[in-house]
């Protein structure tokens, strides 16, 4: 589903002094499986992500993603791909201005489905998120846990191959973390690769998946059923 | 309409609205550029509308007499002056226009301004000999020999009364030009400006539709027709205020300045056109550079 080899993206940095945010990574994660990116702020996690939606493009390398080379991918075709892939952020962003019934349909008009699909899907989705009953709120009306609920269901109504969750709990506190993740769990156990950075050591430690580390750019530890830190 | 397509217009829309002060600035200066660059392929049609091709190629008109002011002319002077006109080496070309020709040219000349050909009498128009030039400059030499002639009412040097009036149109013809090119750049800047603001004032939508897969073009019509429908708006203004004020002008002046034919509404209807086109291409072409650097992927 997603394979990376030898890939090396270099940012410059003020100093002019080039800075390796990925050095020689190659990594390969299979149809169905749930993978957790680890590493402290700046080991590259980001880049990480950022390389798969094709938001970046590496120096070196190659990187394929849901069939696609995304070095060889022509810039009008990156929305089909973009359509592969479900996107759930840290700070959640949704439109203030519109109810959690909206944002979720956004996803799907914006891709030109039909009005009898949009209606047709997106209670499914609600109801898959745990959200039936606050269709008709607004993003601030809700909490954290609730708006990253929303942000799950527009980045899933598509029914995308792979997601993609940077620092999906990132904001929010442990009880609700837990909420998130078993949500998470139950997608996954759709079809759907879940991709997942984060630095929460709990939720990492207490879902037992596969663990990728970084470490300044470089993949460290590649374990799976792993926790946060090294078991030896 | 599809789903789609509303949400394009509905969001193009609401920009429109939520800009409303430079919505009006952009349709304002759309207008006044549009306007004056109306103005001057006015002038321009006016100019060859009066100096039509024959006109053009003819620098010396020699009016004949018809027996109202002086003695007719004989048909045995009429065939001596012309040998001698032929004969003549700085003559490159002579026509005869009788009496019905004249009045004929001067019918489809004025056919905007019935009113002037019925108060003409088809027998007030003179007979004349046009003569065309090897040189045009050599006006004097012609009028020199043939002005004493017996039969000859007036020789008119026709490049000096059209050079006056050519000189005058051209200076203000390309003064509005200039200007009109001046204040288009600036519509456009306006225009890219405005459409920049309204990216960056939605850049958290677009953000959200890139991710989530939107096509290019879905993301940028609404923007690019927000541009165009100002554009529009304002070609549209700027034909109302010369199909209103042109032909006004024009017939005034057909008054005042005789034996001149004028354009009227027929030509401004025929502007519109291209007033569209140019104000809608101006901003289509804005809006496109604008956002080319801004929604990229």
């Amino acid at each position: 589903m997603i394979r990376l080899q030898n890939v090396t993206k270099t940012y410059k940095s003020k100093s002019r002094e080039y800075v390796h945010a990925l050095q020689d990574i190659s990594l390969e994660v299979g149809k169905g499986e749930f993978v957790f990116i680890v590493g402290p702020s700046g080991s590259g996690k980001s880049t990480f992500m950022k390389l798969l939606t094709r938001e970046q493009m590496p120096d070196q390398g190659e990187i394929w993603v849901a069939g696609r080379n995304l070095g060889t991918l022509r810039s009008w075709k990156i929305p089909a791909l973009r359509r592969e892939i479900g996107y759930v952020y840290q700070d959640f962003k949704l439109l203030g201005n519109k109810t959690v019934t909206e944002n979720v349909a956004f996803a799907l008009e914006v891709l030109g489905k039909s009005r009898r699909e949009i209606e047709r899907r997106v209670p499914e989705v609600l109801d898959l998120v745990g959200l039936d009953g606050k269709e008709n709120a607004r993003p601030h009306e809700l909490s954290g846990g609730q708006q990253q609920r929303v942000s799950i269901a527009r980045a899933f109504v598509n029914n995308p191959r792979i997601l993609l969750c940077d620092e999906p709990t990132g904001n929010l506190d442990p009880t609700t973390s837990v909420g998130i993740m078993k949500l998470l769990d139950r997608i996954n156990r759709t079809g759907a690769t879940v991709v997942m950075a984060t630095h929460d050591q709990q939720i990492v430690d207490s879902m037992r998946r596969r663990v990728v580390e970084l470490e300044d750019g470089a993949i460290v530890r590649d374990q799976s059923r792993g926790v946060y830190g090294y078991t030896g | 309409m599809s789903a789609r397509w509303r949400y394009i217009l509905a969001e193009a829309f609401s920009g429109l609205r939520r800009n409303l002060m430079m919505t009006i600035a952009v349709v304002l200066s759309v207008t006044v550029s549009l306007t004056l660059l109306g103005a001057s392929l006015l002038l321009s049609s006016q100019v060859d509308l009066a100096t039509d091709d024959w006109v053009g190629k003819v620098e010396v008109s020699i009016f004949l007499c018809d027996g109202s002011t002086c003695p007719a002319i004989t048909e045995e002077q009429q065939d001596q002056l012309r040998r001698e006109l032929e004969e003549e080496p700085v003559v490159a070309e002579v026509f005869y226009e009788s009496k019905d020709e004249a009045y004929e040219r001067f019918v489809e000349l004025f056919k905007d301004q019935p009113n002037l050909i019925e108060s003409v009498d088809p027998d007030i128009l003179p007979a004349s000999f046009r003569v065309r030039l090897q040189d045009p400059t050599l006006f004097a030499v012609i009028a020199e020999q043939f002005e004493a002639y017996p039969g000859v009412e007036e020789i008119v040097d026709q490049r000096q009364v059209l050079d006056q009036f050519l000189n005058f149109t051209d200076v203000v013809r390309n003064g509005a030009l200039i200007v009109a090119i001046i204040q288009l750049i600036a519509a456009g800047v306006l225009i890219a400006n405005t459409i920049r603001l309204a990216a960056f004032a939605r850049r958290e939508q677009t953000s959200i539709m890139k991710l989530v897969g939107a096509g290019n073009w879905y993301i940028r019509l609404p923007f690019v027709l927000e541009g165009v429908f100002a554009g529009l708006l304002g070609a549209l203004v700027s034909w109302g205020l010369l199909y209103g004020t042109v032909p006004r002008v024009a017939d005034n002046l057909s008054r005042e300045v005789e034996l001149m034919p004028f354009i009227g509404a027929y030509e401004v209807l025929l502007l519109g056109p291209w007033l569209i086109g140019a104000g809608v291409g101006i901003a289509a072409f804005s809006s496109v550079v604008a956002l080319r650097r801004f929604l990229d992927i």
